[in-house]
């Protein structure tokens, strides 16, 4: 499958001379449609900087990015706009709603910064609003609103232009744990659902489970991409190095996040795995 | 981003906090009343002035050769010219009055008048009409406005001096009375008694039906250019009014210059600090697509909005004082003028866009990365 993203040797350096920062060196991966990668890694890593250039907010010093077909890291900024409109969704850390703006209007003036009218684009919001339980909160201020609520405008406002590519900075940040599950379970729902890739940068490593993929970055470098696997039981992603279960069934290795799911997969295997021929 | 969208969002910012409205729309609104206001009370006080002039029915002043208003202005012409203006092809009659600027002694106290000596014989020179009393006077009889009278706590009957004699109100004025003058009329034989003399001051010419005034004032001129000056009734009060126009426009041009500036720093002061209070919020904007002509169409429109809601309530309430002021004050007027809500608009406009400057430079110099870093 053709990735949509596509990173290659890209390299950001902040100032020159003595005061020179690198903090991003020489970085590349794919990111395939529908996929969720989690990038962690200490604070200062680069994470964000990382984040910034993949969503056309920051240019790289040098190397290449690359959106579907359009190579952004080549575009000019008066070009750049448009692709954070309408090819990524911004998830910020600490939800920034607009605070003069209700829920759906919120979530509109993406729909409207792309050309609709304010009726089309509350139209276009709504039901994603609705989809996300906040249908009775539709005319409320942000100010209003619990934390995990806001979250969910801010996904919504990130949907509303269908774009290719989500970016989730600390998505779960600011939530508490249960808001914080249900946020990624919602990102992992969309992301396979609709097909749409989710880089996610995050501490967090809790929500380890529900990505694809988990790119190790410290001192602007990948260090050691962890694979996950699928737990084929319960469909959970499950770090092959710290799954707390695993097994060998007809040849091969199978990862799973609980016990539970591994007994449940060996009473009757056949049901979750079926040879390749 | 369509511009309903752009103004909405504006609109919301503007709104959303009510003591930063407020004071922004207040300011601004202070500040286009203080201008509006002024000029609303010299348009006013100068429509007063030329009551007595634009309520006279004259079509046509006679005055003597160079007087071009009666205002300061001190005019004698002869009944030789009045006569000869009366003959002019066109001429219904020629009426003369005899003015001059002095007190009155009302109920003790002394009020700056235009005394005009008119004869009730004639069909003009004398007030339009009276609200009490007779317009018919008699010797030693006087009307004086309905102001004074009543600032005094005079009535028909009552005595004032003018001239240094002593008269009886017979009639009572409503509108001849302005924040400089009030306007008193007696008998023209009287005020030539008092003056020892039958010369007078200007003639008051009616226009035959079917005559062009314009046509009249130049065959008057080509016959007695050189004793007299003759002006249609609406050049006459023009060049009255213009007196109070250039004794009042440094006053104008200053009060005028502070509006401007008051506004303006109101005006730019709460844009920026509003724009500076949500740069995290435009930087969001920026970061999820919106360009920078965008962002600096919503600060323009807060500006617009915040500064049309200044014009129209200072308007509503110069429109308002207008209404009430002359009943508490009654010398005072205030007219509110096409012209000036024009000009009051076209300097709300340039407070906004010299208010917007400041703040658009700040939205280019936004980071739209800045969302990520909190």
């Amino acid at each position: 499958m053709e990735p949509i993203l596509v990173v290659e040797n890209v390299t950001r350096r902040f100032g020159n001379g003595a005061t020179e920062v690198v903090a991003v060196k020489d970085i590349s991966f794919t990111v395939a449609p529908g996929e969720i990668a989690l990038i962690m890694g200490p604070s200062g890593s680069g994470k964000t900087t990382l984040l910034s250039m993949v969503g056309g907010l920051l240019k790289p010093s040098a190397g290449r990015i690359q959106i579907g077909p359009d190579e952004i890291s080549a575009m000019d900024e008066r070009r750049l706009p448009e692709v954070r409109l309408r090819r990524v969704g911004f998830i910020f850390q600490d939800f920034n709603l607009l605070s003069a703006l209700s829920c759906l209007d919120n979530t509109a003036i993406v729909a409207q910064l792309a050309g609709r009218s304010r009726q089309q684009a509350q139209q276009q919001a709504r039901p994603l609003l609705e989809q996300l339980g906040l249908g009775h909160r539709l005319n409320f201020p942000p100010e209003k609103l619990s934390g995990g609520e806001k979250q969910r405008v801010a996904i919504a406002r990130a949907l509303v232009n269908q774009p290719d590519i989500i970016l989730a900075d600390e998505p779960t940040a600011n939530l508490d744990s249960q808001h914080g599950h249900e946020t990624m379970r919602r990102l992992r729902r969309i992301a396979k659902e609709e097909n749409r890739s989710v880089i996610i940068v995050s501490h967090d490593q809790r929500i380890k489970d529900i990505a694809d993929r988990v790119l190790w970055l410290e001192d602007g470098q990948f260090k050691d991409v962890v694979e996950m696997a699928i737990d084929p039981v319960c469909g959970m992603a499950v770090d092959r190095e710290h799954t707390p279960a695993r097994t060998e069934y007809d040849g091969r290795l199978f990862y799973f996040c609980a016990l539970g799911c591994r007994d449940e997969f060996l009473a009757a295997p056949e049901q979750f795995w079926t040879r390749q021929s | 981003m369509r511009a309903e969208g752009l103004f909405y969002l504006a609109w919301r910012n503007l709104a959303q906090s009510r003591t930063q409205f407020s004071l922004g729309v207040g300011g601004v609104t202070l500040a286009l009343l203080l201008m509006l206001a002024l000029d609303a009370l010299l348009t006013g006080t100068g429509e007063n002035l030329v009551a007595y002039i634009t309520q006279s029915g004259a079509d046509i002043f006679v005055a003597q050769e160079g007087v071009k208003n009666m205002h300061m202005a001190a005019s004698a012409i002869t009944r030789r010219d009045v006569s000869l203006a009366s003959h002019a092809a066109g001429v219904a009659s020629a009426s003369p009055i005899l003015y001059i600027a002095g007190p009155v002694k009302a109920g003790g106290a002394e009020v700056l008048s235009y005394i005009v000596g008119f004869d009730p014989a004639e069909p003009l020179g004398g007030p339009s009409e009276v609200v009490a009393g007779t317009t018919a006077l008699r010797e030693d009889e006087a009307i004086i406005d309905g102001v004074v009278a009543r600032s005094q706590g005079l009535n028909l009957g009552d005595e004032v001096e003018i001239l240094g004699e002593t008269f009886t109100i017979a009639g009572l004025t409503e509108g001849q009375t302005n924040i400089i003058n009030s306007v008193t009329f007696i008998r023209l034989r009287d005020f030539q008694k008092l003056s020892g003399s039958d010369a007078v001051s200007y003639a008051l010419l009616k226009v035959k039906p079917g005559y062009d005034p314009d046509a009249v004032v130049a065959a008057i001129t080509t016959r007695n250019a050189d004793d007299v000056n003759a002006l249609t009734r609406a050049d006459f009060a023009r060049e009255e009014r213009q007196i109070i126009q250039d004794m009042s426009l440094e006053v104008i041009n200053i009060m005028n210059l502070a509006g401007l500036l008051i506004g303006l720093a109101v005006t730019a002061l709460t844009l920026y600090t509003s724009v500076l209070h949500r740069r995290q919020e435009y930087g969001v904007l920026k970061a999820i697509g919106a360009k920078n002509w965008q962002l600096y169409t919503v600060v323009i429109a807060q500006a617009v909005l915040s500064l049309s809601l200044g014009a129209g309530l200072a308007v509503g309430l110069v429109w308002l004082l207008g209404l009430t002021l002359p009943l508490v004050i009654p010398n005072v007027a205030l007219v509110l003028t096409g012209q000036a809500v024009i000009r009051v608009g076209l300097a709300a406009l340039l407070i906004g866009v010299i208010a917007a400057l400041a703040p658009a430079w700040q939205m280019a110099r936004l980071d739209p990365a800045q969302g990520f870093r909190g």
